[in-house]
């Protein structure tokens, strides 16, 4: 399957400004070196709890913050990755690397060119009572994506919008009401129609499900599998609610202040989790049926603060396995079994 | 119906008049907790959950109102009407022999006050006499006989009320009492579980982490050793992993304490892992109510089925529930449940359906199992 | 689309706004302080609009000119309690109080609103700028800001008025010149484009040409009332700056700012049809509220001899009149009319406004708290 989105070794830290002059003192590492690739038409799972970067990774990848460092190539073929990664390696100031970059990698993009991008990538956020103006009708919310990047307006735009609205289950008498008229679950289908009425080719669903009621969860997930299958869409979805994640994604990610612990396929992660950290994860969500209790937590302590994270592995200090190369070198995602990549000493040792 | 429980609610209705019409948020409640039991209280956002919580402390806000109902407390032998009891009694209960805690921990301690002072405020209203003895056995023992301080407490126990002792109090550093108050914080924040107790207890809320001030603010309500602890959603803003712990605490807490608790969230995997009893809300009313093992193997009310059944399993389709919640404005007449159930009969539109006991303790309201009565 | 359906549409797409306003005005009727001053300010504005039929000024004349009664100029040197002829009686310069209170009130509204509308304005632009971009220029923008605050009010109003010359030549290519070379610095560093570059090099070129040849300058004269107006909006525009600054620091971290970046829409958008609306309100208060203040700032210049010229229909300048005899009590209970009428016109003024005020901020608040 071709990737359309390959990101590799990205990151992005917030800068702490303290002391009298303001300066950069310490900065908020919240992805810190993460490679990986999205292919199309997928539903990508990225999992993890709060604090460990993985709404950051989604809003950068989209290019709603600039990165610090690494690459994202959107859609460009292989060989051309290739040879920038060729390149980095061997010849990081050649003048072809940054001609090439210039031209594919996402990172350097601005202005005009990354207005054009937004069209093929889109954001559905969490929280659709903030994500949408409260002072707009629903009609001009749904429309400014067309209308702020010159792609149709006034009737033409009309057609569009009520066309999107229909594909998720809104109706054309909802156009001239404000956001506050609806229920939680119907303000949610509005940010998903304003996310698709451009026609993107790739969606990040930043917990989309986690505002609204659990009898409406189950609607608006048949939803994105309908939206799926009939746009060819591509999503990311980011969640931190793994029994929802197993039943939607093709393939899952695991994060961990910054990092990437685990990525396979979903059905091979939920069956056998490799890495402690998702061992751990897996084994605290409670099962909906009482005569699978669990008796005792199966991962002590908090997450630690993502500004000073641990040396060497970040999940040392609470692993059960821990070793002392743990403690002093930064596992890289290697594979276990087919498509089944684990960051983690322990298991690469076996 | 009230005799073996500790806290029973009884055809409880609550009303809301507000700008936009008369919400009907609670429609005859009905809820039995016995002692020492966890009864988890299950139901979507708006159903009325929290509600009902406010409602045995007698906290509603305004425009809400209590209409109708009774809710009975059994503390020492007695049998209490709450809501025809006086301010300064409630009072007593809160805190004391009903203590709740919240969603958010830190939205509900005072940022500008340590951990310290805010339990310490709560041990101090309603266990002071036994700090002040404490107080005056340690000056006992330090051979400060006659110390004014001394004199201030032995005052403070015998006549708490006259103005001559409250000027004396407010002239004295009272040192010993706080230092009393500081140890029994300091074992409080130990017993749950937190690290480093002595540190923690000097930090303000913002300070803390969100599993910690949950840990922080369970000790503040099991400081004064309580009856029944309400828990309204204490870990829906927690991450997996620290609810896992938490709901460990609770359980070894449940042991020491023997308090009974009563768990609200709408989170269907911890009621599983905690609860001995479920009772479930929908639009107002209680729908079912029975022990955890039988409501998870053989529901009832069409509503649990469905929830139970729109739990995501994986390989599956995802089932909804058809329709949405009704406003509770203008709610639906007769069962409040019936234009989406797939059950619905003739009857189901026009009267409610009574709250009846079908199996041993197994309680429902549907026109299914003749609730018609 | 043909007009009928037009027509339809637009009436349905106000329906959900008339809904909203349906429900402010209810929430309005029910505060019997929110009536009371609306009800003020009708009637001024009543006054105000039909100040020719009450007071009917004498042909030729400038209405806004008070005239002296010669007849009882010959009388007396004193001003004249109220009689059938002169309703409020008169000053001691003979002007009637009454033409000059009714005709007052047309001053007062004009005072009001312009110079609001003026502070408005530019607070609103340097407070959204300073806001959104943040760093430094809002350290900039913030620190000018602070030194206007900085210079005491009244004072600063008075050293502005008294300074500005009655005259100003404005050098109208100057200006353009001016505009179009940091213009062209601007397009040259950031949007290299040729529809952008090549009408702004042009418009240079020739008002370049026109500035050394043949200047056009306009000569602005403004009477002293126009200077007060100006000094007193560059007064009062730090306050809307600082407030909306505020407002838009808030909204700018709002999900559906980040979504309408995430559409595409330009900063210039986002400012206008996301940041603005939603940060107006706390700004409708402070308005109301000072348009009463203003007024009431103009009447204080005028007492002092430094707002409107001396024959100017005025509330201040009419009580201005009395200054004569304020250290006399005795005076001063005997001509009370020419001060206490023109008084009451203000503070009823004042008033009007302010209940006003009191009421959009109990009546905006729910409401943006109900969304």
């Amino acid at each position: 399957m071709s990737s359309i989105i390959t990101i590799r070794n990205l990151k992005k830290h917030y800068p702490i400004f303290g002391g009298v002059f303001k300066r950069r003192v310490a900065s908020v590492k919240a992805v810190d070196g993460v490679s990986l690739n999205i292919f199309k038409g997928e539903t990508f799972g990225l999992v993890g709890e709060s604090g460990c970067g993985k709404t950051t990774l989604g809003k950068t990848i989209l290019r709603l913050l600039k990165p610090d460092a690494g690459n994202i190539f959107f859609d460009v073929p292989e060989s051309i990755i290739n040879e920038v990664i060729e390149l980095e390696r061997t010849n990081p100031k050649s003048k072809r690397l940054k001609l090439l970059r210039s031209q594919y990698d996402i990172a350097t993009f601005s202005g005009e060119r990354l207005l054009r991008l937004r069209r093929r990538m889109q954001i559905v956020y969490q929280d659709p009572t903030t994500s949408l103006d409260p002072r707009m009708l629903v009609k001009d919310i749904v429309a400014e994506p067309l209308v702020a990047q010159g792609i149709a307006k006034g009737e033409e735009a009309r057609k569009l919008v009520v066309d999107i609205l229909k594909k998720v289950g809104l109706g054309e008498q909802h156009l001239y009401r404000f956001p506050h008229e609806f229920s939680g679950g119907q303000r949610q289908r509005i940010a998903i129609a304003r996310a698709l009425v451009c026609r993107p080719e790739f969606v990040v669903l930043d917990e989309p499900t986690s505002s609204v009621d659990v009898s409406v969860r189950a609607q608006l997930l048949n939803l994105f599998k309908d939206l799926q299958k009939e746009l060819n869409l591509t999503y990311m979805f980011i969640s931190h609610d793994l029994s929802i994640v197993e039943c939607i994604s093709d393939r899952v990610a695991i994060m961990y202040l910054g990092k990437i612990n685990e990525l396979s396929p979903t059905y091979k992660i939920f069956k056998n989790p490799m890495h402690p950290y998702s061992q751990a994860l897996i084994a605290s969500v409670p099962i909906p049926d009482p005569k699978k209790r669990k008796e005792r937590a199966p991962l002590t302590g908090e997450v630690p603060s993502p500004v000073n994270p641990p040396a060497g592995c970040r999940f040392h200090p609470r692993c059960p396995l821990v070793m002392d190369v743990c403690r002093k070198e930064e596992p890289q995602l290697f594979e276990v079994e087919k498509d089944h990549y684990v960051a983690c000493f322990a298991v690469a040792k076996r | 119906m009230t005799e073996d429980s500790l806290v029973a609610v009884k055809n409880l209705v609550v009303k809301f008049y507000t700008y936009a019409g008369v919400v009907e948020a609670l429609d005859g409640v009905n809820l039995k907790i016995r002692p020492g039991e966890i009864l988890g209280l299950v139901g979507e956002t708006g159903c009325g959950k929290s509600v009902t919580s406010f409602s045995i402390l007698q906290l509603v806000p305004p425009p809400g109102r209590i209409e109708e109902g009774e809710i009975y407390l059994n503390v020492g032998g007695k049998t209490l009407d709450i809501r025809s009891l006086p301010k300064d009694a409630i009072r007593q209960i809160r805190g004391k022999d009903i203590a709740m805690i919240f969603q958010e921990p830190r939205a509900y301690l005072n940022p500008v006050y340590t951990v310290e002072t805010q339990i310490g405020e709560a041990l101090l209203t309603h266990r002071k006499n036994e700090f002040l003895q404490k107080a005056i056995e340690a000056l006992e023992k330090a051979g400060k006989k006659s110390s004014f301080e001394k004199r201030v407490y032995e005052r403070m126990l015998k006549k708490p009320k006259s103005l001559v002792t409250k000027i004396m109090a407010k002239f004295c550093r009272k040192k010993t009492l706080m230092k009393e108050v500081h140890k029994e914080v300091v074992e409080l924040l130990r017993s749950v579980e937190i690290a480093d107790p002595e540190r923690v207890a000097k930090m303000y809320p913002f300070e803390l982490s969100g599993g910690m001030a949950q840990r922080a603010v369970i000790a503040m309500a099991l400081s004064c050793q309580p009856l029944m602890l309400i828990a309204d959603e204490p870990t829906t803003n927690l991450d997996v992993t620290v609810q896992a712990q938490i709901l460990n605490l609770v359980r070894e807490l449940r042991k020491t304490f023997k308090s009974s608790i009563l768990y609200i969230t709408h989170d269907l995997g911890v009621i599983a892992e905690l609860c001995d009893r479920v009772a479930v809300m929908y639009a107002g009313n209680v729908v079912e109510s029975a022990d955890v093992y039988e409501l998870f193997e053989a529901p009832l009310h069409p509503y649990t089925k469905a929830l139970l059944e729109s739990i995501p399993k994986p390989g599956e389709e995802f089932k909804s529930i058809p329709g949405t919640v009704p406003s509770l404005i203008n709610p639906p007449k007769g069962c409040r449940f019936h234009d989406r159930c797939q059950y619905e009969m003739d009857v189901c539109r026009k009267i409610k359906p009574e709250f009846i006991e079908v199996k041993k303790d197994h309680f429902v309201a549907c026109h299914l199992y003749g609730g018609s009565k | 689309m043909d007009l009928s359906a037009k027509w339809k549409e637009l009436k349905v797409s106000w329906q959900p706004r008339i809904k909203e306003w349906k429900f402010m005005l209810k929430r309005i009727r029910e505060s019997p302080l929110a009536l009371i001053g609306i009800a003020i300010i009708i009637g001024f504005v009543i006054i105000a609009c039909l100040a020719p039929v009450l007071a009917p000024p004498q042909a030729g004349w400038d209405p806004f000119m008070l005239r002296p009664d010669k007849d009882l100029a010959i009388l007396t040197p004193d001003p004249t309690p109220p009689t059938t002829r002169h309703i409020f009686g008169t000053t001691a310069e003979k002007f009637d109080i009454y033409y000059g209170c009714i005709w007052g009130t047309i001053n007062a509204f004009r005072v009001g609103l312009i110079v609001v509308a003026i502070a408005l304005v530019i607070g609103v632009v340097l407070g959204t700028v300073a806001a959104y971009y943040g760093g430094l220029i809002d350290e900039i923008l913030m620190r000018f800001t602070d030194i206007i605050i900085a210079l005491p009010g009244l004072v600063l109003a008075m050293a502005l008025v008294i300074a500005f010359p009655t005259a100003i030549p404005l050098n109208i290519t100057l200006i353009i010149l001016v505009v179009s070379a940091v213009l062209s610095i601007y397009f040259a560093a950031f949007k290299p484009q040729r529809k952008y570059l090549l009408p702004n090099q042009i418009i240079l070129l020739i008002s370049l040409f026109l500035y050394l040849t043949n200047p056009i300058v306009i000569g602005l004269n403004m009477s002293k009332l126009d200077k007060v107006l100006i000094s007193l909006a560059i007064v009062g525009w730090p306050g809307y700056a600082r407030l909306i600054r505020g407002e838009v620091l808030r909204v700018k971290n709002e999900d559906y700012v980040e979504a309408a970046k995430a559409s595409g829409c330009s900063d210039l958008r986002i400012i206008i049809k996301h940041i603005l609306p939603n940060t107006v309100y706390p700004l409708l208060i402070v308005v109301t509220l000072d348009i009463g203040s203003i007024v009431l700032t103009a009447a204080a210049l005028s007492f002092l001899g430094i707002g409107a010229d001396p024959n100017f229909a005025d509330w201040g300048n009419i009580i201005s009149m009395s200054r004569t005899w304020i250290s006399s009590p005795e005076l001063l209970v005997r001509h009370y009319y020419t001060f206490l009428i023109p008084g009451i016109f203000i503070s009823l003024f004042v008033l009007g406004w302010n209940l006003l005020g009191d009421a959009l901020r109990d009546i905006l608040d729910p409401m943006i708290r109900r969304r």
